[in-house]
């Protein structure tokens, strides 16, 4: 009697265990419907790869049988959330999604290093036609030819397919506002009050016309695109080699799973995916399909996926893995002595700054000013504590990855008109350093005089201790992490030394972005990646009713706050502000650099907007940041772009 | 089998559905009152975009017809689609990684079960010798080392030094270290277990009268001591398995191992909503379930113990 319980009791964990399995294993069988039968091919699946599970010696993850034995191992992040062109906004995704689709044009490394975009699935890269109304009409014509990894021809018609998707409304994907050039654009995305409010007591916002077809993309026939552009767009180019540019075909995407199975994962790049375990390994070979396909000199990939930085070094050191791009920050020392060539610092395009809260009020609170004495008070004020800090200590001694002190918010890499010459050299327009603090480690001592100077003006001053009394305390927000600790922790310390008290406060990540744009916070850490080479894409981000605004220019009380000039009639515009709003300075000189087609007069008007941006000592920039990565010196003919995305088709792997 | 056990295991059945009912709640709630959410991201989105995305998930509705909608869908065994990974089911992807990880806890749990129970009966037969020292001594910090340590120092010496044993959960073999980083604590705590009680069962009467009408001494160890000495082991079957699953949540970050513990966290720090909850559940059901067995399991080796 006992043993048959205990039988019955066996079986019964037994079934328990298979009862979560097949659960489980329902879901990959039909995917829309887990309650639905198992398919009888699922199940035959699921016990086959049971039945070759109990055969192996070693669990073993990775089946190697679908690894690609020839190809290059990398790893370049752990698993993407998405690669499907128009939904992934991440820079690791952009290098998947180059390697399996084709767009209009791409990026290409000369041999003096320098970048270029090229012409990929047409002709060439067309002028455009400039209309009446000052609109630009680009025809494009497709390469002959041209076909999908599964061997369909690819036509004109697909690119506008894809394009009309990405920037649908109803997709809404992170990066549709990459098509907010073409005319169209502005209609599609219009908004209105519907009068409700939602549970936070925000009002309820809805398009008024989301259709992609007001877009101005044509596919005139099966070789012919025209697409027309609100203005001329410097960087419209760049665009055509971005991943969200890249063309999608119709019956593909239908299938809403479609980019997370290689079997559906049709593309028209330079490789098609063969496998994708997913965590483990992305396979990729050679698409024979692919135009172009003479060039690729790299028969396969191995992209293998690690959100661990120590177990990337592990796999590189032990010559698994070709290339990592990340590396554990309190190695990056020792790894830079004990690999000189290998270890490889890349400039990227982006700024990490501290961002103030602009209506968080730091004057004292006898201070007796009002409006825009005290917003420029405040101003100076935050300007003043910008020149506190060394910045050649934070990137030698606490960031450690090759970074460069930041003297401006618009990083360092992005070019001006000439595309050559940095628009941070040209920055704060000062005699004998660019930007707008000199960040060497010898203006130190006249940096922190300054500073003094101007807290000395607001604030009681002990002389003896050489200290400030009253000045209100603050507290430094960031997102959990050990980097972001160590710089608050420099932070709070180097105000500690002029008597102002910083509390530092960390919160989860996704707490974090939440908290620093609703403005609940002092001072927080910031950061942004551009993501095309033109200072727009960083300088935008502070119009009013920007996501991204975060230090609430123009919002709150800041909302109300007249204290900005601005003089564009030199220019050419009849914009002369003298004490206007930021919505009245700020936004119109945005708006401006949008619509202006003279790149000389462009990028002046860029300057012009960094420094009413820097003037209001809201940002306070520390490094321009770097892309570190580590790869093999027997990898040849490898090169990552400025926007960090990498190529390994052109790689060769000598033995 | 007597109505009394079935009966209570009925009751334990209707009391374990309730607790996965308290957990499911508990966490829906809790989720929704966190800040954040799934489409906050670095770059902003419009806010008309992202209100087209919540009423896309239905998460634009009250949270109180979310919940029942959502409640509705997993008794029906339906668990959406993950808000993160655009296009996966939260099903495939918990069950791509509860197939490692069960693989990883089931292979750790049986390996310590199994060799804790021979160390532990070798430590008490072998009781203030030498064997019996070695293995106390290596169990005492087996059990006070915790895991993320044991993890970090089998990865340098096996992948970093020796360079036998790959870093990567997800690579051939590499699972192995896991498994033993997982297994390591459980075992010693066995053994533990087992030399006491194999040393309490030893001294009873019914061993010496066994002794005294010469029963042979294999017959002894195995058909009386040892059977007997296994009723804590088995008591310590639940709690093993919830530090397993426990546990594996931080073992699979060490080793990247990509199991349904590691899809655990990231959701929680993606705010994935749809696959926070399938995780959560599954492995509240796991626990559950499986210390439900347990208890039901020592009912069965020790008939002394009423079940009520």
């Amino acid at each position: 009697m006992k043993r048959l319980v205990a039988l019955a009791l066996c079986a019964m964990m037994a079934i328990g265990l298979c009862a979560c399995g097949d659960s489980a294993a329902s879901g990959t069988g039909a995917a829309d419907d887990a309650a639905a039968a198992v398919t009888a091919e699922a199940e035959a699946a699921v016990d086959d790869a049971a039945a070759e599970e109990g055969e192996e010696a070693a669990p073993a993850e990775v089946d190697e049988s679908l690894i690609a034995a020839d190809g290059i191992n990398v790893c370049i992040a752990s698993e993407p959330d998405n690669i499907d062109p128009a939904l992934n906004s991440a820079v690791d995704g952009a290098t998947l999604i180059i390697h399996t689709f084709a767009g209009i044009a791409k990026w290409e490394q000369a041999d003096d290093g320098s970048f270029t975009i090229a012409p990929d699935c047409v002709k060439e890269l067309v002028e455009g036609e400039e209309n009446e109304d000052g609109s630009v009409k680009y025809t494009y014509t497709l390469l002959d030819d041209l076909k999908w990894s599964d061997g369909q021809p690819l036509t004109a018609g697909d690119f506008e397919f894809a394009w009309k998707r990405a920037a649908d409304p109803d997709t809404a994907s992170d990066y549709g506002y990459m098509f907010d050039q073409i005319v169209g654009y502005d209609e599609m995305t219009e908004t209105k009050e519907t009068g409700e409010v939602d549970e936070e007591g925000a009002p309820v916002v809805e398009y008024v016309n989301p259709d992609s077809e007001l877009l101005q993309i044509k596919a005139v026939d099966d070789k012919t695109l025209e697409v027309t552009t609100k203005q001329r767009v410097p960087y419209w180019n760049e665009l055509l080699a971005f991943p969200t540019y890249m063309p999608v075909r119709k019956d593909i995407v239908e299938n809403e799973g479609w980019a997370t199975d290689p079997s559906t994962y049709i593309g028209n790049g330079p490789y098609t995916m063969t496998a994708w375990q997913h965590n483990s390994v992305i396979t990729m070979k050679k698409n024979e399909n692919y135009h172009d396909a003479a060039s690729v000199t790299m028969p396969a990939i191995n992209f293998y996926m690690s959100d661990d930085a120590n177990n990337m070094l592990t796999n590189f050191e032990n010559g698994d893995w070709k290339l990592i791009d990340d590396v554990p920050t309190n190695e990056i020392a020792a790894l830079k002595e004990e690999y000189p060539d290998e270890f490889v610092v890349e400039g990227q395009l982006g700024t990490y700054y501290v961002g103030w809260n602009v209506n968080e009020d730091i004057l004292p609170a006898d201070s007796g000013l009002e409006g825009k004495e005290a917003e420029d008070a405040r101003a100076e004020i935050r300007n003043a504590i910008s020149l506190l800090f060394d910045r050649n200590y934070i990137v030698n001694d606490i960031a450690q990855g090759g970074q460069t002190p930041a003297s401006s918010f618009v990083s360092s890499g992005l070019t001006e008109a000439d595309g050559k010459t940095d628009f941070s050299s040209k920055a704060g327009h000062n005699d004998g350093f660019a930007g707008y603090y000199n960040v060497s480690a010898d203006a130190l001592e006249s940096n922190y005089a300054a500073a003094i100077e101007v807290l000395k003006k607001y604030y009681e001053f002990d002389e003896a201790t050489q200290t400030v009394k009253n000045f209100p305390s603050l507290t430094y927000l960031y997102n959990t992490s050990e980097g972001h600790k160590a710089i608050g922790e420099y932070l709070q310390s180097a105000l500690a030394s002029v008597g102002i008290t910083m509390n530092l406060e960390n919160q989860e990540w996704n707490t974090f972005l939440n908290t620093r744009k609703a403005g609940n916070y002092s001072i927080a850490r910031n950061g942004w990646l551009c993501d095309y080479n033109d200072p727009i894409s960083m300088l935008d981000m502070w119009i009013t009713d920007s996501g991204n605004n975060d230090c609430q220019l123009g919002k709150g009380a800041h909302k109300d706050v007249k204290a900005y000039s601005l003089d564009l009639t030199d220019l050419g515009y009849d914009t002369k502000v003298e004490n206007g709003t930021w919505a009245e300075t700020y936004d119109v000189i945005i708006a401006d650099i949008k619509s202006c087609s003279d790149p000389e007069v462009r990028y002046e008007l860029m300057h012009r907007a960094e420094d009413l941006l820097m003037s209001t000592g809201a940002i306070c920039p520390l490094y321009y940041y770097t892309d570190l990565y580590m790869i093999d010196s027997s990898v040849k003919g490898f090169f990552s772009t400025p926007l960090g995305f990498k190529y390994f088709m052109y790689c060769t792997v000598e033995e | 089998m007597n109505p009394k056990t079935i009966s209570y295991i009925i009751k334990r059945l209707i009391l374990a559905v309730f607790t996965v009912w308290v957990v499911f709640t508990l966490t829906f709630f809790i989720m929704h009152a966190v800040p954040g959410g799934p489409f906050v991201g670095e770059k902003a989105i419009s806010k008309a975009a992202q209100q087209a995305l919540e009423a896309k998930y239905g998460l634009d509705k009250p949270l109180s017809t979310q919940y029942f909608t959502y409640l509705n869908d997993v008794v029906h065994l339906r668990f959406g689609p993950s808000l993160k990974q655009r296009g996966r089911m939260v099903i495939d992807i918990m069950a791509d990684g509860l197939k490692t990880s069960a693989k990883l806890g089931v292979v750790a749990a049986v390996l310590a079960l199994i060799i804790g129970v021979v160390l532990g009966a070798g430590a008490a037969l072998r009781r203030n010798t030498i064997l019996d020292r070695i293995i106390m001594v290596l169990t005492t910090a087996f059990v006070s080392m915790p895991s993320f340590i044991m993890g970090s120092l089998l990865l340098v010496v096996f992948a970093i030094k020796l360079k036998v044993l790959p870093a990567n959960g997800a690579a051939a073999g590499g699972l192995i270290l896991p498994i033993i980083t997982l297994m390591l604590y459980p075992m010693a705590y066995i053994t533990r277990l087992t030399r006491s009680s194999m040393l309490d069962v030893l001294g009873q009467d019914y061993i010496r009268t066994a002794k005294a009408k010469g029963v042979p001494a294999g017959k002894i160890i195995f058909g009386h001591a040892l059977k007997n000495s296994l009723i804590p082991v088995i008591t310590y079957f639940g709690p093993m398995l919830a530090y397993i699953v426990t546990g594996s949540l931080v073992v699979e970050q060490i080793f990247a191992v990509p199991g349904i513990g590691r899809a655990f966290v990231s959701s929680i720090i993606n705010r994935d909503y749809m696959m926070i909850m399938g995780t959560t559940i599954v492995l509240a059901t796991l626990i559950v379930v499986m210390n439900l067995v347990s208890d039901i399991l020592y009912k069965v080796v020790d008939p002394r113990i009423t079940l009520e």
